[in-house]
């Protein structure tokens, strides 16, 4: 019961740090346009060589249009293939791509295994033992185990590797930083140990998932105890959970916020618009900075500020 | 060999962190290869006695040295203060979520410094490397400002907070030229020219320390008489009488430039550094818009006739400021639209910063003249021909208009009809490089600056501008098309510091010029070769 405790409390502190993080960005203030281009949402013409809405002529007087399938297909292709990073510094690619392969194909196993769970205990026939859909999703289930633990094993001990002998990258590597990568290789060594010596076709896995649903009443459900590699394996995964929002390796998913808020932030203020009603309430702010010209004295909002002359003139 | 520099030694008790040895910037070829042993001249130590001049081989700011202990606490103290604020919304609402999202998601990858030309450039000095002025900050921020910093420093990465800290990162703020190539290429979207945004801002906005030429001489001055180079109203209009009357001498017909015009089409801003320096491009945008039967105006009121706002580089306060004056004059002259004439960061702060700071009326709409122009050249109303444009042109792209507006086919479309020898730079467009004038080096020339920018930022853009005529010949008159006043003002620095006209017949210019100078009926060419202007 202590493991399924354990993983509970980290997928708890894992959700509860990343809606933390995302609670934080969506309560920001509206910052002022900070674009980059190309912008992916453009049309697909302009965005091919980086153009803006801005090269029309009276361009306010069309309507603001963004483009999801274009900005799709670029996501698609950053997030799965890391084509940005591949481009312009391949390599660091060549060991960050299969890292990051690694990482998504655990979650594309775990998301496996746990639709497998859900139709152990309450699917369908169809989805019943020995039948050929039950079948080909065990086989999902070790192909994508299987590739995530081989990627995921050669990318951590590659980066870990580009850390230490890369002069660049060591100079900046903090304590922390050869730490999580060192975390992660742990991780990939033991799961790889685990299914290579004790659980090849993940039927551990699957017990252990179904215990955590059922709260260790189902009847096959995993004692982690059994075997050493499967106990540390199952405390590294729930560690790893837990921590990964807490690091800057909250990318993962804090990267929207980077592209999407910032980065092709590029949506004009109209008259009349919520981008309006958020400036002038940014307006109101009542500034202290102290130099001499800013002229704030913590009462003077932004608007008062930006409106007056500073002092040096006076 | 040289000793390896690390993070925590920006904050050791040395006389200069980083010195560049002669040989180690990258190499110029043939027949610049004669100031590959260049460095910038030793400052002088009496001068530099009461001065901050220990980061490098160069002074942008001057800051003056601390009395003694006591005053260099009361700036640690003050230089906190200012830090803490740049992560409130009410002092920083302005850059809060980039600024935290930069601060926090950075992989230390390095994919950045390959992008840096001034780090390239510089033979690959450490401390021009994009990520080290951010993780000064950032170690700054974690430990001093973040609850158990102190423990948690060994592990995040420990730094020494004293009074050379601050000073070695305020300088350093000022050795990027925010082109932000950087943040284009970090495949996670951080910004190392934001963070360097911010470290300026807290210098100046916190402890009032920025360079004079963009404070002083520059938003001040701008504020109080009118315009950055000091040009009052009246003066203003004096030079745009002279403008006329040299236009009238290449139209053949008489040129109008027209002031402070009630309900005009457009508002005409140019960047009054132009009327100084180049009062050809002003005449040319008022031969084109003239030909073209434009309904616009100019404005002869202080802060009117000057596009520049210096405070995008270093002050949210004081671009405020200044994007407020202009929104104001053109809401008070009834014009339908703002254009913005061949100045990048004017492009940029008032169309796309001040964008959400210009509420009500005063969000008057704005546009670039590249677009307009485009329009012209395209429509068929004025005819041109494009032999007479019949040598070398390059287009160097202002990080401003192509970056970070996304503005990048309107001048294209131009120069591929009227220039017929026009040719790419490598890279262009949004991932061109720097003309190493960004960020106010163009106009920053205390000590040995200059000599710095000539020789480490502006270096790549020279290289650049060699590779696109390469195969030319040493004695045709090559023109480099600069379509921003600080680009342009930056490149006639370098043609001047390597003599590259007498070596390489290395002429530059704006976009306005090579336009006039391809339109059919006109009495004089526009661009002369060799041929010193009138106003000269």
């Amino acid at each position: 019961m202590g493991f399924y405790i354990l993983s509970y409390c980290c997928i708890a502190i894992s959700l509860a740090a990343a809606a933390r993080l995302i609670y934080k960005q969506l309560t920001l203030p509206m910052h002022v346009r900070w674009e980059i281009y190309p912008v992916q949402h453009e049309k697909a013409q302009r965005a091919a060589y980086g153009g803006s809405y801005m090269e029309e002529t009276d361009w306010w007087k069309t309507p603001y249009h963004t483009s999801f399938v274009n900005e799709f297909k670029y996501m698609a292709s950053e997030i799965l293939l890391l084509s940005g990073l591949r481009k312009e510094n391949k390599r660091l690619w060549r060991v960050s791509f299969p890292f990051h392969l690694g990482l998504y194909f655990m979650l594309v196993s775990v998301i496996l295994l746990f639709i497998d769970v859900v139709v152990t205990l309450w699917g369908p026939s169809a989805f019943a033992e020995g039948r050929v859909l039950r079948t080909m999703m065990g086989g999902l289930i070790v192909a994508s185990g299987w590739f995530g633990l081989v990627a995921g094993l050669i990318g951590s001990l590659g980066l870990l590797y580009r850390r230490l002998a890369d002069r660049d990258m060591q100079l900046y590597t903090t304590p922390a930083d050869y730490f999580n990568v060192v975390f992660i290789l742990v991780f990939f060594l033991c799961a790889f140990l685990t299914a290579a010596f004790v659980d090849p076709l993940f039927d551990a896995a699957k017990s252990y998932l179904l215990g955590l649903l059922t709260a260790g009443t189902y009847t096959s459900a995993y004692d982690p105890g059994q075997n050493i590699f499967g106990a540390v394996t199952i405390i590294l995964a729930s560690l790893l959970t837990a921590y990964i929002p807490l690091t800057h390796m909250s990318h993962m998913f804090m990267k929207y916020f980077l592209y999407h808020k910032v980065k092709w932030d590029d949506a004009p203020s109209r008259p009349g618009s919520a981008i309006e009603s958020a400036v002038l309430q940014n307006l109101k702010y009542r500034p202290t900075w102290k130099a001499k010209h800013i002229g704030a004295d913590g009462e003077k909002s932004w608007r008062d500020i930006a409106s007056s002359f500073p002092k040096e003139m006076k | 060999m040289k000793k390896l520099l690390k993070l925590s030694d920006i904050a050791a008790a040395s006389d200069c962190l980083c010195h560049v040895e002669p040989g180690e910037l990258s190499p110029l070829p043939f027949p610049y290869d004669d100031f590959n042993q260049s460095v910038p001249t030793p400052l002088k130590p009496e001068k530099m006695k009461n001065v901050e001049a220990s980061l490098d081989d160069t002074v942008a700011i001057g800051i003056p040295k601390p009395a003694g202990r006591e005053e260099e606490e009361a700036l640690v103290h003050q230089f906190l203060s200012g830090l803490k604020k740049l992560f409130e919304k009410e002092n920083n609402w302005t850059f809060l979520q980039p600024l935290l999202l930069s601060m926090d998601h950075c992989a230390r990858c390095q994919t950045c410094s390959d992008a840096c030309p001034v780090y390239e450039m510089s033979g690959r000095q450490e401390i021009y490397r994009p990520i080290f002025r951010s993780e000064v900050l950032r170690r700054i921020y974690k430990k001093y400002l973040r609850t158990g910093g102190k423990i948690t420093a060994k592990l995040t990465g420990d730094i020494d907070l004293n009074w050379k800290t601050i000073a070695r990162l305020a300088e350093l703020s000022y050795r990027c030229t925010l082109c932000r190539r950087c943040a284009s290429v970090c495949p996670i979207g951080v910004d190392n020219g934001l963070i360097n945004h911010e470290i300026r801002k807290l210098f100046s906005q916190e402890m009032g320390i920025a360079p004079k030429e963009i404070h002083d001489k520059g938003t001040i001055q701008h504020l109080k008489a009118g315009s950055t180079t000091g040009m009052t109203p009246a003066a203003a209009k004096d030079s745009a009488e002279f403008i006329q009357e040299e236009m009238g001498e290449i139209t053949g017909y008489k040129v109008d430039i027209p002031w402070d015009v009630e309900g005009a089409d457009i508002l005409l801003l140019h960047n009054a550094g132009e009327m100084l320096a180049w009062p050809e491009n002003v005449g040319a945008f008022a031969i084109i818009f003239q030909a073209a039967g434009l309904s616009w105006t100019m404005s002869s009121e202080a802060a009117g006739y000057d596009a520049v706002n210096y405070g995008l580089w270093y002050d949210d306060v004081q671009f405020s400021r200044v994007a407020v004056k202009h929104a104001d004059i053109a809401r008070r002259l009834k014009v339908k639209k703002i254009v913005i004439g061949e100045c990048g960061h004017a492009h940029k702060a008032l169309t796309v910063i001040a964008d959400r700071l210009l509420t009500g009326d005063l969000n008057v709409p704005r546009e670039s003249a590249m677009v307009i122009l485009e329009n012209i050249v395209m429509s068929g109303k004025l005819k041109f021909d494009p032999c007479k444009n019949d040598f070398p042109v390059t287009l160097h792209d202002p990080c401003n208009v192509v970056r970070a507006m996304g503005i990048v086919e309107p001048q294209r479309r131009i120069l591929r009809k009227i220039a017929p020898r026009f040719r790419e730079m490598t890279p262009h467009g949004v991932e061109n490089y720097c003309c190493g004038g960004g960020s106010g080096f163009a106009i920053m020339s205390g000590y040995n600056f200059a000599e710095w920018r000539n020789l480490v930022s502006s270096r790549k853009k020279f290289l650049q501008i060699l590779k696109a005529f390469e195969n030319e010949a040493q004695d045709t008159p090559k023109y480099v098309c600069a379509p921003c006043s600080n680009c342009k003002g930056t490149i006639r620095d370098l043609i001047s510091y390597y003599q590259a006209e007498e070596r390489s017949r290395l002429y530059y210019g704006g976009l306005v010029e090579l336009i006039v100078n391809a339109l059919d009926g006109m009495k004089k060419p526009m661009i002369r070769f060799g041929e010193k202007p009138s106003w000269e």
